[in-house]
């Protein structure tokens, strides 16, 4: 009886996806000394962009066959700490967003990165590289809101708060970090002290704000209208309102809070190499740009060139970048567990 | 049999014992757990009305939603277990089918149905009895419903094989004695069922305390019962030892009800016989 390799199994059962494509790519043909790299990563749109504009079209040249292990970030990051101290993972390559990956790096998961074998490692824009990640795709933090609605349009956090829209600013239950970080901002806190956001958001509870347990149910209800403000990511405005959505964008004049989705290497990650391919492939200029132009995020590489008009509509202009809010993530990591705690008890209870 | 028992104390028993332990380790904010022996998460869990709170609430969703899948369930499962029809069989298949879609696309669809313009007060509102839609999704109400209707299988299922193994002569006897249908019920049917009842019972309400996916999309983030308090510890606090207390006081009380829930059912039978 012949014995399936994992790889073999991995691809009877489905869950091989990606690698050998033939299609031409800017990076050219080279072997590596592996074949395989398996990559922790959302499912979805998330997933089939990494197929079509990395895996196919890099990967695919290299003869590198792609396994996706597909979930939500919380699940994988359990995952991610709970294999630290195994020899050997079950991930090459993990992606999270910045936050969550900084916890987990905080916890001595993934390697500090030798950039030296990341061909395009030079392109990255400096301020958003780390030593043990790169950055994928970015957005920012801003404020959504119903233009049928909402007139005139808001300007600022602090809009969110105004009497007049009692019962219609509505948050998604896993953004509670991002929102308590809102309100500190316009209440004498900063990206290292949120306390100032918990007092100005039980000013808001007196105004009945809605609290639904996922974005798509936010998206629920901003299209019925039954909410008519969030706090949401660029991104997800975008696809919000080119799906029909009624919502407008609005850049606070606090600033927007950029949010960098990364990929790293765990220290025990059992193809290193492929896994080197796998980032390299990640700040592709030409992947990037066909990722940003579906997914809505701006690519993290200087020479990725958007269509003009879709970098006007996706990208932050250099006015609104001179004011981004950079998050502490070490302040987020400390804080995360009591932060959880009194949304849960406080702000939703 | 030794091998088998050996198995199923490594994949079952060990998880336990290991999360056990964790649950008196300390939790450092950033840095995730610490090796500790404590009775801090124990303690904190205990001197919490939140957590207290959220406990209480599950044991009486529990009870809730079991009481009323019983009291739907009988009748369904006594026309199952008693009907000559030929379709009978397809009838058991439409009371399995539910079973085989997942909780999470069954929560799905009582959003769907329940929401503020769900099915339901679109209905309510087309037919002129509401002017405004009625709050139903986010509420205790949308999670009972929600739990019931993905416990029911179990309880009719547990029921009918037990209802069908009851002598229908014995109904028969009673009724020629002169007893009204209710006195058979009451004095014959539901004595003779107990086990089922009791079997029915312990199976779901283990599954109601255990609920996660109803109570986290029917119920709404405002609503807490143990499952998703736990998930929020582990998984969005990182906290695992806290977490971990959770787990082992939700399995705890769950075993806890189990016992009584047993001991009450004996007891009603031993004095019915």
């Amino acid at each position: 009886m012949k014995h399936l390799s994992r790889r073999e199994m991995l691809a009877s059962t489905g869950l091989a996806a990606g690698g050998l494509a033939l299609s031409a790519s800017g990076v050219g043909a080279q072997s590596l000394s592996c074949s395989d790299v398996y990559v922790g990563t959302w499912g979805g749109d998330y997933q089939d962009l990494l197929i079509a504009n990395f895996e196919k079209r890099v990967l695919g040249q290299r003869k590198v066959a792609v396994s996706h292990d597909v979930a939500n970030a919380p699940p994988r990051k359990t995952k991610l700490i709970t294999e630290k101290s195994g020899r050997r993972g079950t991930m090459d390559v993990a992606l999270l967003s910045e936050s969550d990956m900084y916890e987990v790096y905080k916890q001595g998961v993934f390697e500090e990165l030798d950039f030296s074998k990341l061909k395009n490692a030079g392109n990255i824009i400096p301020a958003l590289r780390r030593s043990y990640s790169i950055p994928h795709i970015y957005s920012g933090k801003i404020i959504l809101y119903n233009p049928n609605k909402v007139s005139p349009a808001p300007t600022s956090y602090a809009d969110l708060w105004d009497p007049k829209y009692k019962g219609r600013v509505g948050f998604a239950d896993g953004l509670y970090v991002q929102i308590i970080e809102s309100a500190a901002i316009i209440n004498g806190g900063s990206v290292t002290n949120l306390e100032p956001g918990k007092t100005k958001l039980a000013e808001l509870k007196k105004l009945d704000p809605k609290v639904y347990p996922s974005n798509e149910a936010l998206a629920a209800a901003l299209k019925s209208e039954e909410v008519w403000f969030t706090i949401m990511w660029r991104a997800r405005g975008i696809q919000w309102r080119n799906a029909g959505i009624p919502v407008a964008l609005a850049v606070p004049k606090e600033g927007a809070t950029p949010i960098i989705f990364e990929a790293a290497i765990p220290k025990n990650a059992p193809n290193k190499d492929c896994a080197y391919a796998y980032l390299d492939a990640m700040l592709d200029p030409e992947g990037q740009t066909g990722f940003a132009a579906k997914m809505g995020y701006v690519p993290t590489v200087t020479n990725a060139k958007l269509d003009p008009k879709l970098e006007a509509d996706l990208s932050f202009t250099a006015e609104e970048q001179k004011k981004f809010i950079i998050p502490d993530l070490e302040t987020v990591a400390k804080n995360n567990a009591q932060l959880l705690d009194w949304w849960n008890r406080e702000f939703k209870g | 049999m030794v091998p088998a028992a050996l198995l199923v104390l490594a994949v079952l028993g060990m998880p336990l014992v290991t999360l056990f332990r964790y649950s008196f380790n300390r939790f450092v904010p950033g840095q995730g757990m610490a090796e500790a022996f404590t009775w801090a998460n124990y303690q904190r869990f205990f001197s919490d009305p939140y957590f207290i709170n959220v406990l209480g609430t599950t044991v009486q969703m529990a009870v809730l939603c079991t009481v009323l899948s019983l009291i739907l369930a009988f009748p369904v499962a006594y026309f199952l277990a008693r009907t000559q029809s030929k379709y009978k069989s397809l009838l058991i298949i439409l009371t399995v089918f539910p079973l085989l879609v997942g909780n999470v696309v069954r929560a799905a669809g009582w959003m769907a149905l329940l929401g503020n313009n769900g099915f339901v007060n679109t209905i309510l509102i087309g037919v002129g009895i509401l002017d405004t839609p009625v709050k139903i999704l986010y509420t205790p109400t949308a999670v009972v419903i929600g739990i019931v209707a993905v416990v029911l299988p179990f309880m009719i299922l547990t029921l009918q094989s037990v209802i069908e193994s009851i002598d229908r002569s014995i109904e028969e006897a009673a009724l020629n004695l002169g007893a009204g249908p209710f006195t058979v019920f009451r004095r014959v049917t539901f004595p003779l069922s107990l086990p089922g009842v009791l079997a029915g019972t312990v199976l779901v309400g283990i599954l109601c305390m255990n609920a996660y996916a109803t109570p986290v999309l029917l119920g709404g983030p405002q609503f807490k019962m143990m499952a998703p308090a736990l998930y929020d510890q582990m998984i969005r606090a990182n906290n695992w030892p806290f977490g971990a207390a959770l787990a082992f006081v939700l399995m705890v009380a769950t075993v806890l009800l189990t016992i009584a829930s047993t001991l009450a059912l004996k007891r009603r039978t031993a004095r019915d016989q």
